[in-house]
């Protein structure tokens, strides 16, 4: 009942999210209350923390989201690894992102894995997303 | 718009109206001749050529198959999950229709003796193109606005309409090469 609750409210602040990946969020809520009982909901700050932070990648260098998203999610990014533009991740710069559950499951593998060297837990994942959200 | 590029985009790569390593005027023979043949895309072929273009277009140039033959392109799909140092996995309906669409519109011609018996996964490292390219002073490569060989378009302005004529080269800060 109490995490019934959890999950509602969640959902309202998400507006900035197409109810496809809205509905994503709810699942890796549910894992992540598996996972760690004392989770009480996704968190933007802790994302902002997980999204700007340098870590050793997968290619034995510092990465970090920022090395390819810059840190103002609302302007075009750059590959780091290849010089390619990237659209700007806030769905309120494009409203093109955050609309499908498949486009943002198949990046978040790919991107932990480039910045962290592995994937990402349903926390991590969740709390990224909060903060993509509200920027 | 931007779809609408894309899909005659795809119509040139499909009929073969890419013209790789020739001299101008071998080059317009080519192009003449390939547009005889055109014939219009089956729906399935524009579906395929679309999905190769979003996700192999997604991190670099999407390529166009000619470049490499099959065997290059197998090798590549089958290492999806560490592709030049990163991860490029696709779901499994999507991986099988881009490598077999790679399959079909392969080099005929392989272009890998001189190798010793290695597999090119770089179009950048085949022999043909390494001696074509091989005028071409490294800083120029190597500088922000290019980065490396595999970012083709930064010098061919036409390259993702599959046209690599020497008069459409414009090298950033240096200009055409001619
Ligand atoms: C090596 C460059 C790179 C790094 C580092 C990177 N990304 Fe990305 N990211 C991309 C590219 C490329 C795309 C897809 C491009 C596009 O759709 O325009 C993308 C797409 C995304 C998307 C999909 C959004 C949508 O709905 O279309 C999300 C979410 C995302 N990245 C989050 C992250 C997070 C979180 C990190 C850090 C863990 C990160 N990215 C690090 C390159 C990168
Ligand atoms: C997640 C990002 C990403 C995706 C998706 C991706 N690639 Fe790449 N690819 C790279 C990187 C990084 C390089 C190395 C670029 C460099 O050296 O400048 C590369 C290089 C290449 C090269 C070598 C270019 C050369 O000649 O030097 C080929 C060929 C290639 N990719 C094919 C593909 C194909 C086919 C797909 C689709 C199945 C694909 N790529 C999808 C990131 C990606
Ligand atoms: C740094 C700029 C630069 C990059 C990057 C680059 N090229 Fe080139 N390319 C050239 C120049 C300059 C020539 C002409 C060389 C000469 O004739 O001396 C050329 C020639 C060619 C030709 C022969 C054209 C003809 O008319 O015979 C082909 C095909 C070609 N490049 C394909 C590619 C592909 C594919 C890529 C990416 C994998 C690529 N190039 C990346 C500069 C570049």
């Amino acid at each position: 009942m109490k995490y019934l609750a959890i999950v509602s409210m969640f959902s309202i602040s998400l507006m900035a999210a197409s109810p496809d990946v809205v509905q994503y969020m709810n699942e890796l809520s549910k894992t992540a209350k598996a996972e760690n009982p004392s989770f009480s909901g996704f968190d933007a700050a802790r994302g902002k923390e997980i999204f700007t932070s340098t870590h050793t990648g997968k290619q034995g260098k510092p990465m970090a989201c920022t090395s390819c998203h810059t840190v103002n999610l609302s302007s075009p990014g750059k590959n780091s690894l290849t010089g390619k533009v990237i659209d700007p991740l806030s769905p309120r710069a494009n409203p093109q992102r955050l609309t499908s559950t498949k486009e943002v499951k198949k990046w978040l593998k790919r991107n932990f894995m480039d910045v962290y060297a592995r994937e990402g837990t349903a926390q991590e994942k969740g709390d990224t997303l909060a903060y993509i959200m509200k920027n | 718009m931007t779809k609408l590029l894309n899909l005659s985009v795809a119509a040139l790569i499909v009929v073969g109206g890419i013209c790789l390593y020739a001299d101008d005027d071998h080059e317009e023979h080519v192009r003449h001749a390939s547009s005889f043949v055109a014939k219009p895309m089956t729906k399935q072929e524009k579906t395929s050529v679309a999905l190769y273009q979003k996700e192999c277009g997604a991190c670099h140039f999407a390529y166009q198959p000619e470049f490499l033959p099959k065997r290059s392109w197998d090798k590549t799909m089958n290492s999806l999950n560490n592709h030049f140092g990163t991860d490029a996995t696709l779901d499994p309906a999507e991986h099988k229709t881009i490598q077999n669409y790679l399959a079909a519109h392969a080099s005929k011609y392989d272009r890998m003796t001189g190798m010793g018996g290695e597999i090119a996964m770089r179009i950048s490292q085949t022999p043909n193109f390494v001696h074509e390219h091989r005028e071409i002073p490294k800083k120029l490569v190597i500088q922000e606005a290019v980065k490396s060989f595999a970012n083709c378009a930064s010098c061919h302005t036409k390259a993702a309409s599959g046209s690599y004529r020497e008069r459409e080269i414009r090298i950033p800060n240096y200009g055409s090469w001619e």
